[in-house]
Parts: C-alpha cells; structure tokens; sequence
C-alpha cells in the first residue's frame, strides 16, 4: 500500500486530522477497496507521506482498532480487520454518506435553495467528479 | 509563583516577567512548560512577543522577574552539556556569511560532542546548498535551509524553530516537514515553533500554545480544541445558563448588539451537544482569530 495515496488530509477543517483519517479508511473499507488481511502502512509511514505528527497517525489507527476496522497483527504492523471480506451492502455504505449530505442540506436550505436546484448542483458535481 | 522545578520538563518557564528597552510589557507573568517529545505550536499575532518568548526560553534574553529552565538548568547558566542538546532555527539568519557552508558546519561540529554528519551531508545533497561557496551568495531559502541543517545535525532533544520555513516555497516547506516528522519526532525530542503558515502547524504541532497579552493563554492538543470548542450565538443571559448547563468553559466572549454574544466554548471532553442547541464548529483559523 502506497503511504503517500492511502488517505489524503485537508487543512483549515474544522474536522481533526485524525478523523480525516478514520473516516477515509472506514469508506475504503466500506467501498470494499481495502478487504481483510490488506496491510495498511505502518505509524510511520503515514506520518511521513501525510507530514503529520506520528500520535496524530497512532491515534486514529488505534480508534480504527476499536472500532472493528482494523486488527494489529504480530508485531506492530496493522492489516484490514478479518471481518471486512468483501464491500458492505450499498444501503450501509450510502448511510456514510448521510453526515455529509445532512451537512450539505443544512448549508442550503440558509442559502435558500430550492430541492431542485441542490439535487441538479449534486448530480452536476457527481458527473463531473467521474474518472 | 512558588514551586520546586520540574525536572520532567525540556523547558519550565514560570512567572516570566519582560519589558522591551522603554517599551510596553511583553510577557507579563507567563507559565509556559515543554514536556519532553512534546510538538509545540505557538500562536500569536505579528508583535505579540513570540520571538522574544523563544529567546527567553532558549536564556538569550534575561527576564527581569521569573525563571526559565532548561532540562532542570537555569537558562541563563547552562553548562555546555545541556547546551549541546538544544537545536535553534532563529528567524534572522546569524550565519557567518563570509564562511562557506562547509566551513560553517565544520566549525559548529567542534562544539557539538554528538554530530550525524551523515545526515548532514544526505541533506546537504537533497536541499541542493553547494558547500563551496560563501554562506552571502545564498538565497534566502537556501541559507534557512542551512541554518535548520545546523540545528538538527547534533541531534537536539529541544528543537527551537522561529518561522524556520518562511523563505522556503510549498514543496521544500514539505520535504522540511517530513524531515521533521521522520527525524526529530521519531527520536521523541521536543519541538518549539512558531508559523503563520496555520497548515504547516495544524499538521505537525500536536499541540498549539496562543501566546495573547504576555501569557500562553491556552495550551491543548489541537484535536481535542478541534473535538471540543464550538461557537455558540445568543442573548447574555441565555449564554450565561447554557455554558453553566453545558459545564462549558468559555473562552472568548465577543459582545454582538441588542444584548447578545457570540461566546466560543470549550465542551467537557467526549460530551455530545444536546439537540436544539445550535453551535458552529471552528478550525485553527478561528482559533487563531479569535484566541490571539
């Protein structure tokens, strides 16, 4: 796994690095992208692709640890969690999406945007955004 | 301020008190510590006395009240030992510019009982800074590139970085970074240092210090600032019940009209807001803005 693509982080969020991290991974391994037994790259690794702080890397992996996603093999190296054999059903990966869009929704309805006119600007955006 | 100094600290500065020559106060009874393998940012607007606060710290400057120590030493009467351990990146360059590179770094390494010169050379090579030629016909960024090369070949476990990347451009700000991330926080030393590139920080600075009116005013993990502070809207005496029923700790009142304030807050750790309750999250920019 390549350090320097595993996650990409923004700064000037009002999000931590951290979760930048834990949520990214989660939809990785959600999208079934990253499946059981994958190893993902080490604290250090990822600290020095992301120049971030080394606890900032060890904080969120250990969360993810916590939380199923990740599982420590011998040694200190982490792989994807035994659980995650194949892509989750589409209604649980949609429902990652509701932070964002309820996020989304809020900041239209104070611009006063019609449905329609989010929806069009939304299908716009996922167009665009198709490799 | 009366207490025994901390000999876990890299660096305890306590009741600092300092004026400029006839000028206002800048550090009016600042308590500041360091522990070690801490990654410090500090915060603070142009004038607010950050550079006068690391020279203090580093015992270049003598508080007029106060004390300052430095792996349990008085800073202003290290001996050599402990001053071999410390690593600083000024924001004016004070390297000698008739020496070459070469001579400058061979003249430091005299001083120094632990020296990688691996790693200076490694950097030296990567960082493009030719060792032959007068330090004067350097760019700017090259000489901040050479003056952070002097401070981190001994290896310091305090590491005292004032706008070390201010002349560098986006990349050689990143290659610095991961330097930092990879080399001198993997040793666990102590990092101090002060940026107005907030990124630079935010990625970094596990913690962030903001230096305001002569004191550190707030020092906390930034995740945790990030998790836990929000803005919050509303009349004085509604803001008034709302922290007390949060058990919030307000941080910084900003009176709006009509009797109402916009108050920023910092929540009890891993409480949820209530629902109803509306609140803005902030980044470091806020904080910045609003703490400094």
């Amino acid at each position: 796994m390549d350090p320097l693509h595993f996650v990409h982080i923004n700064t000037g969020s009002t999000e931590p690095i951290y979760r930048q991290v834990i949520e990214q991974v989660k939809r990785r391994v959600a999208a079934g992208q990253l499946k059981a037994g994958d190893a993902i790259p080490s604290v250090r690794e990822l600290a020095q692709a992301l120049a971030v702080h080394p606890m900032t890397v060890s904080k969120a992996y250990s969360l993810l640890e916590s939380d199923g996603v990740l599982e420590r093999r011998r040694g200190l190296s982490m792989v994807v969690a035994a659980q995650h054999q194949q892509a989750q059903p589409t209604a649980d990966r949609a429902e990652l999406l509701r932070p964002t869009l309820q996020k989304a929704a809020a900041e239209a309805r104070q611009l006063q945007l019609s449905k329609t006119q989010a929806l069009t600007l939304f299908k716009t955006i996922l167009d665009e955004n198709t490799p | 301020m009366s207490h025994f100094p901390n000999p876990d600290c890299a660096a305890e500065l306590t009741g600092v008190q300092l004026h400029y020559p006839k000028g206002p106060a800048v550090l009016q009874g600042l308590d500041w510590q360091l522990r070690p393998g801490q990654v410090v940012g500090l915060l603070g607007r142009n004038g607010a006395g950050k550079t006068t606060l690391l020279e203090t710290l580093l015992g270049l400057r003598e508080p007029e009240a106060g004390r300052v120590r430095l792996f349990g030493q008085d800073a202003l009467k290290l001996d050599d030992a402990a001053r071999a351990r410390i690593g600083y990146v000024p924001q004016q360059s004070d390297l000698f510019e008739a020496f070459t590179p070469a001579q400058l770094l061979a003249y430091f390494r005299s001083f120094y009982p632990r020296w990688n010169q691996a790693k200076v050379d490694g950097l030296m090579s990567r960082w493009d800074i030719r060792a032959d030629q007068p330090i004067r016909k350097l760019s700017g960024g090259q000489k901040q590139r050479l003056s952070i090369i002097r401070a981190l070949a001994h290896e310091p476990d305090l590491l005292v970085l004032d706008e070390p990347v201010a002349s560098l451009d986006p990349a050689g700000r990143r290659d610095f970074l991961r330097e930092l991330v990879g080399q001198v926080m993997d040793r666990g030393a102590t990092v101090v240092f002060s940026t107005h590139i907030l990124s630079d920080l935010e990625r970094v600075a596990f913690n962030v210090a903001f230096l305001s009116q002569g004191r550190i005013a707030l020092q906390a993990p930034l995740d945790e600032l990030l998790d836990e502070v929000r803005a919050f809207t509303g009349s004085v005496t509604e803001m008034a019940a709302l922290m007390a029923r949060l058990g919030a700790e307000p941080l910084r009142r900003m009176p709006l009209e009509a009797g109402r304030e916009r108050v920023l807050a910092r929540l009890p750790a891993a409480t949820a807001l209530p629902a109803g309750v509306a609140a803005e999250r902030v980044n470091l920019d806020d904080l910045f803005s609003e703490l400094t």
